[in-house]
């Protein structure tokens, strides 16, 4: 019994040590001007949840509406498929001048901030980011239309689509494409009309000598099983 | 700011100018209630290309208009320059009411 626990001390010990190593790593102090348990850090980490999780974000000002505008709006987003966040607008700066930096929660001299962010002059008065998780234009031209019915009780002020910044003349253009999904078709049409096929072939040639070469080595590996 | 006596508010801005801060303060002023009960309201926004001045446009309840740039302004020195008719107004009504 004795040598039993003897031959368990080791094994325990070298557990209890990765885990250490493990709980240090995880652990390692987050520095943030403000408590890391605050609102302002909380909000600022949501910010950059939105805006790196979503390529396309619009900001509509948001006048001040009664419950039931505000519910109806809210509902009509969510059947779109996006997502309506009332922004507080100081957290959001911030968040925009440090967003090029690892953690925009950190201390960071006014030096290596982007004070220049072209989004920055947005956040003045009430502000809502409406964010779509896909790029498709044919959303943004249901929403677009949805505003306009509302008699400017929200209207978009601006846009950040896949890290550009649009006006309303540019996402009035951007709502006419078509999705990217048929984009990337049409061209693949264009492309074998122009060469006949052969630069497709070309293009797919890589891939498809991958997939034979792998399903040949699958057949090889079963081959011998099925016999 | 006495919105009270505001009858139809026309707003034209560039949403990335000086002068949006101003204008969407004053948009967001006007309490949704009163949008309701008879107040409407416009905005137009302009782009770094168009050549349209930004202006803030007031219609009183005695058809009295009053137009200023809002480029140069704080909200404060605009809410002001409004209340200078708006006063007027009140006054008139209170000693019209007696």
């Amino acid at each position: 019994m004795f040598n039993l626990g003897a031959s368990f001390f080791p094994r325990i010990r070298l557990i209890s040590g990765a885990s250490q190593n493990v709980r240090f790593l995880t652990t390692a102090a987050r520095v943030t001007v403000k408590p890391l348990q605050s609102r302002k850090t909380l909000l600022i980490d949501t910010y950059k949840d939105l805006m790196d999780k979503n390529p396309v974000v619009l900001f509509a000002h948001y006048n001040n509406l009664l419950k039931q505008e505000n519910s109806f709006f809210r509902a009509q987003i969510q059947a779109l498929g996006g997502k309506m966040t009332v922004l507080r607008n100081q957290l959001f700066q911030v968040y925009l001048r440090n967003s090029h930096l690892a953690d925009p929660c950190a201390p960071s001299a006014k030096t290596e901030q982007n004070r220049t962010h072209p989004l920055l002059p947005l956040f003045k008065g009430p502000t809502a980011a409406i964010s779509f998780s896909e790029t498709d234009p044919s959303q943004i031209l249901k929403f677009l239309k949805l505003l306009e019915k509302s008699s400017d009780k929200m209207f978009v002020v601006g846009a950040r689509i896949e890290d550009q910044v649009m006006d309303i003349t540019k996402l009035q253009q951007f709502k006419t494409l078509p999705s990217k999904s048929a984009l990337q078709s049409q061209l693949l049409g264009v492309l074998s009309v122009l060469s006949g096929a052969g630069l497709v072939k070309t293009l797919e040639a890589g891939s498809h000598s991958l997939y034979l070469t792998l399903q040949s080595h699958h057949d090889n590996v079963e081959k011998p099983e099925d016999k | 700011m006495l919105t009270k006596y505001f009858t139809k508010v026309v707003v034209r801005f560039n949403p990335f100018g000086k002068e949006a801060k101003c204008a969407r303060l004053l948009l967001s002023a006007i309490p949704p209630a009163q949008r309701l009960s008879g107040v409407s309201v416009q905005n137009e926004l302009l782009t770094t290309d168009t050549t349209k001045k930004p202006t803030v446009k007031i219609t009183f309840k005695d058809k009295a208009e009053m137009e200023v740039d809002p480029s140069g302004m704080t909200f404060k020195e605009l809410g002001n320059y409004f209340d200078r008719h708006s006063r007027k107004l009140r006054l008139k009504e209170s000693i019209e009411s007696q």
